[in-house]
């Protein structure tokens, strides 16, 4: 039960994580590489201010929001005038820097060593404290961001970004103003990449840069490309489903040294399958061309 | 009364002079129509009232504001729309949202608002749906509101861009090719479109490579050739002009 229960606060936490990249993927057209990077941030953010100066777990998530959101304009600012290519190259290289950073300012991140005894949240005087209880506290975390996500992206904000993704001279000559959208785009997508930074430190109390890797970036990325994009019913399809295919691969009985590598080469065949033969994802509206 | 003009608007690409010291006036609630071989510099005048290209020297002016240089939204919410030759949709989007998505003041366009005071998202986008479809049956595709715009024919497709040009509001309209590719039953009831909207107070510009066209609802015709105006005048005027005849309809 406990087993079951920890997928399903994994889920909870990637499906927040893959929902607000899919604002940047599947609305407004930009593969985003850098949202491991953002996901990270909130993670240490809310970490040190807990650590730190003591704040309650709710308060650092919310700092960690705005902080991630304001360290956004330092990639989306220079880097969302550049079209296409440039920009995936762009958000690369942010990644990198972020990790670099994690890694390498000891004396803030413990760099490699991490940061272990994170204390559980607490609210009004509860500790959650069991596998259960923090699967329904992220699961109300996911709902609301769930909730919110979906009303930024069905609202005339989330159509006009859809918009931009079609054709941006056109949207430009009905009025549209582009860069900015595409800024306020990019820091929503990374202030909910934040806040399940956050759950993921609250929830494993212990965390190292090795979590926040250009990898992670990619996996959150082809979650979204076999869930499917430009909705929210792709993005949850695609966070239940690669999150649980490698649990169900466990059960197969394959070694464990076997088991890992098997892992990455089904995730690849089935990107390619699906860049093939289903090119919208498993569930999503948008199709990538 | 000009409305809209360029002044001694230069632009070269590559060295190249695509438009040469061009100095030319848009009189308000007219339809003037740009003619001219290929290559006389016809779409860049475009693009550079647009904003898409800024000119090497001269300025361009607006309502005696100077427009020179600004971003292409930004020029469109001065008033200036633009009907693009390859329609330019949103392609995957309805043919609802592509019109939705054309109409200026939107509190919803604002993440923040939309989530704050969702109600007035709400309240307004109502007004909005009903403008789209007025919209939509003006032009003959209310039937199709739902249809991704794809998915339409290619004069349906220059119907929805023109109907979603309309969605701006803007004052003036710079419209590439209207007939192009239009059968000829509906090039009639466009035609009969267009004077309309100059009847209403729009200032038209179009380029239109159909004299028939031209003469039928052109109230001055601007000859253009390699990126200057070599006539300019009534209709007849320009289009008896023996030297545009040779040079451009090979009469």
């Amino acid at each position: 039960m406990n087993y079951l229960l920890h997928i399903l606060t994994m889920i909870n936490i990637y499906v927040i994580l893959v929902l607000s990249l899919n604002l940047l993927v599947g609305y407004v057209g930009l593969l985003s590489l850098s949202h491991a990077a953002f996901y990270g941030i909130g993670a240490y953010i809310s970490t040190l201010l807990i650590m730190k100066l003591g704040l309650g777990f709710l308060p650092a998530l919310l700092l960690a929001v705005v902080g991630t959101v304001l360290l956004s304009y330092t990639i989306s600012l220079p880097s969302l005038r550049l079209r296409g290519d440039y920009f995936v190259l762009a958000s690369l290289g942010f990644q990198i820097i972020v990790f670099t950073i994690l890694y390498n300012w000891i004396d803030l991140t413990r760099g490699p060593y991490g940061i272990p005894g994170i204390p559980r949240p607490i609210f009004f005087g509860i500790e959650i404290n069991s596998i259960g209880s923090y699967f329904l506290f992220s699961g109300v975390i996911a709902a609301i961001c769930t909730g919110l996500l979906y009303l930024i992206g069905n609202s005339p904000f989330g159509r006009v970004l859809k918009a931009i993704r079609e054709d941006e001279i056109a949207a430009a000559a009905l009025g549209k103003n582009i860069v900015r959208l595409k800024i306020n785009a990019f820091a929503i997508a990374a202030g909910f990449a934040a806040a399940p930074g956050a759950l993921f430190a609250g929830y494993l109390r212990y965390i190292d840069p090795t979590s926040f890797t250009v990898m992670e970036s990619v996996f959150i990325l082809s979650i979204i490309i076999i869930g499917g994009a430009g909705n929210i019913s792709g993005p949850i399809v695609g966070t239940v489903l690669m999150i649980f295919l490698p649990e169900v691969l466990r059960f197969i009985g394959l070694p464990d040294a076997v088991a890992a590598n098997m892992r990455q080469i089904i995730y690849g065949l089935l990107i390619i399958l699906i860049m093939r033969y289903r090119p919208q994802g498993l569930s999503g509206e948008y199709r990538f061309e | 009364m000009s409305i809209l003009e360029l002044e001694n608007v230069t632009k070269a690409f590559d060295g190249v002079l695509a438009v040469d010291k061009l100095s030319l006036g848009f009189d308000e609630a007219k339809i003037t129509a740009l003619i001219g071989p290929n290559g006389a510099g016809k779409t860049t005048i475009f693009n550079l009232i647009c904003g898409l290209i800024r000119p090497d020297s001269g300025a361009i002016s607006y309502r005696t504001k100077n427009i020179t240089g600004l971003a292409p939204w930004h020029v469109a919410q001065q008033g200036i729309g633009r009907l693009f030759q390859d329609v330019r949709l949103f392609e995957r989007l309805t043919v609802n949202d592509n019109i939705l998505a054309a109409f200026k003041n939107q509190t919803g366009e604002n993440a923040f608002l939309s989530v704050v005071v969702p109600w007035k998202v709400v309240r307004e986008e109502r007004s909005f749906l009903e403008r789209a479809l007025q919209l939509l049956e003006f032009v003959g595709l209310a039937d199709k509101a739902n249809d991704l715009a794809e998915n339409l024919s290619y004069g349906q497709q220059k119907l929805l861009s023109i109907a979603r040009l309309l969605a701006l509001d803007a004052d003036v309209l710079l419209i590439d090719e209207p007939t192009a590719g239009v059968n000829p039953t509906m090039v009639a009831s466009l035609l009969e479109f267009i004077r309309r909207l100059a009847k209403e107070g729009k200032t038209i510009v179009v380029i239109e490579h159909n004299m028939n066209v031209v003469v039928e609802i052109a109230d001055w015709v601007c000859f253009m050739n390699q990126g200057q105006v070599e006539s300019f005048g009534l209709p007849n005027e320009v289009l008896g002009d023996p030297e545009v005849r040779a040079a451009y309809i090979g009469l």
